[in-house]
């Protein structure tokens, strides 16, 4: 009934399509984008990784899990040059926002070179883009306690769909 | 089983669309032994193509093709939106037929009255309700209590709330009619993977299969009506799988496409006779567009709730639902629970660093609701159609345009203070809310019924005041959106609207 395998690009264009996202045009071009600027400079990824963990901080995930999550934005990125135009744009502007190296940077002032970008069109495609790939990821939602599918568990039905026990009164 | 009619067979009610409305009014129509085809754009999933993971079902029963403008969140797929919907199913209040009479004109609205009472419609919403098995009616008992909504109780408890309940949801409690009781699986919107919930794919269309007098043609995307000198419809224009176009004959058409595709196949299929669309000569097709003012709430509360675990939307508040302007508007709404998997909170929740990350954090922690009220109806509020650009089959890009009237801004603000007063009356923190969140899962307006055929395109029967045997039968007739979700709504109309088909052609005036 159902024609072919659901691609992961496909995936993404119907979440992002959800988010808003492929509104800006910014989404779309992400999924277009080309990723031999980025594989053949493993600096820039890295500083995409770091700005990935500013973007979602959680303590208790692995560099690894951020690393990934980039690699993955990057891999799936066809030869795009407007693409990878963005990417060099986000790391060129983080740069200039913090006036010199910003990968080494103290995390204060990464986090305000990013504050001084946000509101501009390719942060915004990269934050999509991080947030679709990064809360779809199995170890974060291990970390923050999501067991995903439950329909091969039969349910909640049996395991614990209304235990909650810290109300007050008679609810 | 399943028969196949001939194209030229003039004999058939071809009905658009096998959703809410068009799966509903198919079935009836083929139990009083009227013979439909129903063409539908998406395909067929069985039960056992629906998994827990929202962004392979969206690719699996998503309407993927190019809209601009405002996002709509609706289905191509047999069984339409009712394989994606929430399953509450809340009536309309009788003043909510009467939103002139009652609210008075606003400004920059076009409101009119239904033609219709609620004790007109009262005996087809018992029907809906047991059709689709609602809990709380017809012997069936209430929904089981998830831990959200038990959050949603005491909060509302806490605030002075007296009508609360985890009722009028369709979704089986118990085995009823063929399908199981709900297992509290969690993932109702990506298609509920055992039949718990009621659609159309698995109750109205094998029903109408088993009548012997229903056909049901998948990947048929109908591109165009057709009309004769006289202004009847005859037939319609449909491109299957591999685009190749046949035209099916019919006697009466029933469109039910939703409201975009409703739009645009009235729009498209304009002729000399017609040219402003079939049954648009008010100009009223595509304008009125509602689709609720719709807001989330989330916030993190003092102990676990694992909102994932149970049915997605599990009970609501009818206090606010009523008519008291005192609050600062017209109209009113209800709060119902609204849980949601990671990514659906990181996105309803937006923004990057240490506080989008809190909440994420404390997933096991959040709580939301979510709200849907009245929203007054607009003519600025519409559908259009790209001048140049074409999709896939060659029709013209839909636009949607929609922006909120002050009434809904200030009914946002009242309902935004309630919710975070119930939320942390149970010691909640970092309540936040959002107007976005679920706009565009209520598509009401675009060929609503009126009393006068200058104020609206269809009449009390959802039949065109333009052409007699042409109805739509969606949600698209709404003439004013209520606060309720519409699909129960939808199907009573559906119903009632088959009843009328029926009785015109055993008096031969169809």
């Amino acid at each position: 009934m159902i024609r072919g395998e659901t691609s992961r690009r496909r995936f993404l264009v119907a979440v992002m399509a959800h988010s808003g996202l492929l509104a800006s045009g910014m989404g779309a071009a992400l999924l277009r984008a080309g990723s031999a600027w980025a594989q053949s400079s493993t600096g820039k990824a890295g500083e995409l990784a770091r700005m990935a963990r500013l973007l979602f901080p959680h303590d208790g995930v692995a560099d690894e899990v951020y690393a990934e999550v980039i690699d993955s934005i990057l891999s799936d990125v066809a030869n795009d040059a407007s693409m990878t135009d963005t990417l060099k744009v986000a790391v060129t502007a983080l740069n200039t926002a913090q006036a010199g190296d910003w990968v080494t940077a103290s995390a204060g002032d990464q986090i305000a070179a990013m504050q001084a970008v946000e509101n501009e069109a390719f942060f915004g495609a990269i934050l999509g883009s991080v947030r679709v790939r990064f809360y779809t990821h199995p170890k974060v939602w291990e970390h923050i306690g999501y067991p995903g599918s439950s329909v091969e568990h039969g349910g909640y039905v049996d395991r614990g769909f209304d235990d909650i026990d810290w109300l007050p009164g008679d609810a | 089983m399943a028969i196949g009619y001939e194209l030229s067979d003039s004999s058939v009610v071809v009905v658009i669309g096998s959703g809410a409305g068009g799966g509903t009014v198919s079935n009836e129509l083929a139990q009083k032994g009227i013979d439909v085809v129903c063409l539908e754009a998406g395909s067929r999933l069985a039960l056992s193509d629906i998994v827990n993971n929202p962004g392979i079902m969206n690719e699996r029963m998503g309407w993927l093709d190019k809209r601009l403008g405002a996002p709509t969140w609706l289905c191509k797929t047999v069984g339409g939106t009712t394989v994606r919907w929430s399953g509450i199913t809340p009536r309309f209040q009788e003043h909510e037929f009467k939103p002139l009479t009652t609210y008075g004109k606003l400004d920059d609205t076009t409101a009119i009255d239904w033609p219709i009472t609620l004790d007109e419609l009262a005996p087809y919403y018992d029907m809906a309700e047991d059709r689709m098995g609602v809990s709380g009616t017809h012997g069936i008992p209430p929904s089981a209590e998830t831990n959200e909504f038990k959050v949603l109780k005491a909060g509302g408890k806490k605030i002075g709330y007296k009508e609360i309940t985890s009722t009028r949801a369709a979704i089986n409690p118990a085995a009823r009619d063929g399908r199981p009781g709900c297992r509290q699986i969690g993932f109702c919107w990506s298609g509920c993977a055992i039949g718990a919930k009621w659609s159309t794919l698995y109750s109205e269309i094998p029903k109408a299969e088993a009548t012997g007098h229903f056909e049901l043609r998948t990947q048929s995307m109908v591109v165009k009506i057709n009309h004769d000198e006289s202004g009847k419809v005859t037939g319609v224009v449909y491109a299957d799988l591999n685009g190749v176009l046949h035209e099916q004959k019919a006697r009466a058409i029933c469109v039910a496409g939703n409201v975009v595709e409703t739009t645009r196949l009235l729009h498209n299929s304009a002729s000399s006779m017609f040219p402003d669309g079939l049954g648009n000569s008010s100009g009223h097709l595509g304008r009125n567009y509602m689709r609720h003012m719709t807001k989330s709430t989330t916030a993190i509360m003092p102990g676990a709730v694992n909102f994932h675990r149970g049915t997605r939307q599990s009970g609501l508040i009818f206090d606010e639902q009523y008519h008291r302007p005192e609050r600062g508007f017209v109209g009113g709404y209800l709060i119902e629970t609204s849980s949601g998997d990671p990514l659906g909170m990181a996105q309803s929740v937006g923004g990057w660093g240490e506080s989008a990350a809190d909440y994420l954090e404390n997933y096991t922690n959040l709580a939301s609701t979510w709200v849907s009220g009245e929203d007054p109806p607009q003519a600025s509020n519409r559908i259009t159609f790209h001048k140049t650009e074409r999709d896939q089959y060659g029709l013209p890009v839909p636009i949607l345009t929609y922006n909120f009237h002050p009434n809904s801004i200030a009914m946002h603000m009242h309902a935004a203070k309630m919710s975070k007063q119930l939320l942390e009356s149970l010691g909640a923190r970092a309540v936040t809310s959002t107007m976005a969140g679920g706009g565009g899962c209520h598509n009401m307006g675009v060929a609503r019924m009126s009393a006068e055929p200058a104020d609206g395109v269809t009449n009390r029967w959802g039949q065109c005041h333009d052409i007699a045997n042409l109805f739509v039968s969606d949600g698209s007739v709404f003439a004013s959106s209520a606060a309720a979700n519409p699909t129960l709504t939808i199907v009573a109309l559906a119903i009632r609207q088959a009843d009328h088909i029926a009785e015109r052609m055993s008096h031969k005036e169809l």
